[in-house]
């Protein structure tokens, strides 16, 4: 009996190749999606799999040779791709370097993750333990917390390396002040001969001072940091995330919700509606287009209600002409591209079953490289890549545009035309997904 | 023009692939006629009602309703007006309460929107669902649901109706319930074309029979003609007898059994039983059976009607 039983169960198994999937296969994708993801940060990973370098912009105010030395010294880390002039245009030279506010807007609207600003007087405070040290601003996407921390730390390291003999010069300065009988002349013959040869080591790039391991702890430069948004209260991008969350969790059960509701073109199917409303003076055009109306409706009044949350909960500043104009645009594009995709799956479909099973592995697989479930910026560089082919990615990057990289300078009119190729994405994606699922459809159709 | 026919099949084709669903297959429905429309599975009844209804293209032949041909015009989306198609399966959302399906299928099927609040009332009160108007129809019996599922096929207050198995998996009492209601279709006009696996309803009720078989009709006309084209009018008559004897002319002895055929049961009887009375032979039962729609079924097609 009992072998009866399990001899059952395996050929019904086997017969269900959704089932089949989501047993054996889907928990393989799932944990390859994720391996790539986190993989790397443990040191693991081959060749690709690296994170992507971070975007960071140097802004040198002081213009010294010290200041030039830290910059080149910051370019220098693989991790890092730095930009120091802002770019011309095409094939024309450079307008010139890059100003404090000119990175702080290009962060701001997340052209960079970071920027490096050094203020005037850098050179003179650099290696002044005396009198606290220089200072350098690093302005911060708050957005992604990683960029922070790796900029800071990595801004640390490359001061030991942008003059070591400058350093090595103020603190004996220091050390003759405060040291009470001051050197002999023998120890500064010597110290100035050490001092040459640190000098001709950094002229041939042959220096070792610092490493990448230095943190920000040692604080051989304070760093000031700057986030580049300032509706995150508390300083530390506190509510940053909430706007990330709220598009990546919202399209993510937007998705599925949409594939739910499309379902009804199946139960119809299966109900015998389908056939009664195809007699009566319904078309199939009419049918599908009257399903996608109503589903972007209940799609579009999804993520606002997601959102209203977010602003009266969350505190995430919905509240502004410009945010809700940027905001309704996205929540439009998205609702109804979603819909169109709910009902290209239904229409694939041959059963609500088959449906069910199809919509998770897609919506799950698009979701974890889209940025739903993990943000892209902790992803390798491949991975981001894959992001650009998912829906999740193209509606995630709009809503972040509206309510992180905003240009606070912009227009209504050109803060709206800076969405559109997420827009223009996603209302493409609904043409075409609303064209072959009528396609699709003609197997209801007339026989 | 009042002898143009509500609805008229002629030569239809539709082939599925290999398959010839329909291979020539005609009728003719006349105003206010009940046609029951026969045939085993397989035959091509879903594919002609289908046909009718608009959702099989034929290959070929041609379909006309009150003499408009229906060949994907505006005229014909017009004259489709007329029709109303009541499906087999409960074609009803569960969610929705008796008169809010009615609404729905009332406005999709045409009916005039100032026309429909009556309609409605009407519908209800020939369903005899006025008391549940506002339940959710996942909460009615499977008859009360058939009941509902055909209102919803005539709020357009069609002409001519396609009635597909109206009494599927009905109890008797609802049964009888709904051919009451359809009679009262009747009584108003409507024409109705009507596939039926129960035999003895399609005999009951309809006035002419069309029976279908591998796409094509077979044999037309109202039940006497065709008894009278295939297996004749006579009576059977069976004879249990105690012990095997000489049979009569035109009978068979099977066993004990003495099986034939009588035209006149009043004359010819009477003179069978004296004649094996007198040659010794003693009866034990007498069963005598009229002619049955099964009888000319199993004749024409060779199968049974659920084969």
């Amino acid at each position: 009996m009992i072998v009866t039983m399990i001899r059952l169960g395996w050929t019904t198994l086997k017969r269900d190749r959704v089932a089949l999937f989501l047993t054996f296969l889907m928990p393989v994708i799932f944990f390859s999606i994720f391996a790539a993801i986190f993989g790397n940060l443990g040191g693991g990973g081959g060749e690709g799999t690296e994170l992507k370098p971070l975007v960071v912009i140097a802004a040198d105010e002081d213009g010294t040779e010290v200041s030039t030395n830290l910059i080149q010294a910051i370019a220098a880390q693989e991790a890092l791709e730095v930009s120091v002039e802002k770019p011309g245009e095409e094939g024309a030279p450079s307008p010139g370097p890059w100003t404090r506010d000119e990175a702080y807007a290009e962060v701001r609207r997340g052209r960079a993750t970071a920027a490096v600003v050094v203020p005037a007087g850098f050179a003179e405070q650099y290696g002044n333990f005396a009198q606290g040290g220089a200072t350098v601003e690093v302005i911060y996407d708050a957005s992604n917390p990683m960029a922070r921390f790796t900029v800071s730390g990595l801004l640390q390291a490359a001061a030991f390396q942008a003059a070591p003999s400058v350093l090595m010069e103020k603190g004996f300065d220091a050390l003759d002040d405060f040291g009470g009988g001051g050197l002999t002349p023998e120890q500064s013959e010597a110290i100035t001969s050490f001092k040459s040869m640190i000098d001709l080591e950094q002229s041939q790039g042959t220096g070792t001072g610092g490493g990448g391991g230095a943190g920000a702890g040692i604080g051989l430069v304070t760093v000031q940091e700057t986030a580049a948004h300032d509706d995150s209260e508390d300083g530390e991008g506190g509510f940053s995330m909430v706007a990330y969350y709220a598009a990546g969790i919202g399209v993510m059960f937007l998705l599925f919700s949409m594939t739910g509701a499309a379902g009804t073109l199946l139960d119809d199917q299966e109900s015998g509606t389908l056939e009664r409303l195809l007699s009566s003076n319904l078309t199939m055009t009419q049918l599908l287009g009257s399903r996608w109306l109503f589903f972007s409706l209940v799609g579009v009044t999804q993520v606002v209600v997601m959102f209203v949350w977010g602003a009266l909960v969350f505190g995430l500043d919905l509240f502004t002409a410009k945010r809700l104009a940027g905001f309704g645009v996205m929540a439009l594009a998205t609702g109804f591209a979603a819909a169109a995709f709910g009902i290209l799956l239904a229409t694939l479909c041959q059963s609500r079953a088959q449906l069910s099973g199809l919509s998770t592995i897609v919506i799950l697989i698009m979701s974890a490289l889209g940025g739903s479930m993990v943000p892209r910026f902790v992803m390798p560089a491949f991975m981001d890549t894959f992001a650009k082919f998912t829906f999740n990615g193209w509606a995630l990057d709009g809503f972040l545009k509206v309510f992180w990289y905003d240009d606070p300078e912009a227009t209504l009119v050109e803060a709206l035309v800076d969405l559109a190729p997420q827009a223009g994405f996603l209302a493409l994606c609904c043409v075409v997904f609303l064209w072959v699922s009528r396609r699709l459809a003609r197997r209801w159709e007339r026989a | 023009m009042t002898d143009t026919p509500a609805l008229r099949v002629e030569g239809a084709e539709k082939q599925f692939g290999e398959t010839h669903a329909l291979a020539g297959a005609s009728l003719s429905l006349g105003r206010r006629e009940w046609l029951a429309l026969l045939g085993p599975n397989g035959a091509g009844k879903t594919t002609l009602v289908r046909s009718v209804a608009d959702r099989v293209r034929l290959d070929a032949g041609r379909l006309e309703l009150f003499g408009q041909a229906l060949d994907g015009s505006e005229a014909a989306d017009e004259a489709r007006n007329r029709l109303g198609v009541i499906p087999q399966e409960i074609a009803l959302y569960p969610t929705l309460t008796a008169a809010e399906n009615l609404r729905l299928w009332g406005e999709l099927s045409g009916a005039e929107r100032d026309e429909l609040g009556r309609r409605i009332e009407w519908a209800l009160e020939w369903t005899g669902l006025e008391d549940r108007r506002r339940d959710r129809v996942e909460t009615f019996s499977g008859g009360m649901k058939r009941r509902l599922n055909i209102a919803c096929g005539v709020m357009n207050e069609p002409e001519v109706i396609l009635l597909d198995e109206p009494t599927v998996g009905v109890d008797p009492q609802s049964r009888e319930r709904i051919w009451e209601m359809l009679g009262e279709l009747r009584s108003q006009g409507a024409a109705l074309l009507l596939t039926t696996h129960q035999l003895d309803e399609a005999q009951q009720v309809a006035d002419r029979i069309v029976i279908i078989d591998h796409g094509r009709d077979i044999a037309n006309g109202t039940f006497p003609e065709l008894v009278q084209q295939t297996i004749g009018a006579g009576r059977r008559v069976r004879l249990e007898m105690q012990a095997p004897v000489a049979p009569p002319a035109g009978f068979d002895l099977k066993g004990s059994v003495l099986e034939g055929s009588i035209d006149d049961v009043a004359d010819e009887l009477p003179t069978l039983l004296q004649r094996i009375s007198l040659s010794g032979g003693r009866i034990l039962d007498v069963e005598i059976e009229a002619p049955s729609l099964q009888a000319v079924f199993l004749h024409l097609t060779g199968r049974e009607l659920r084969e």
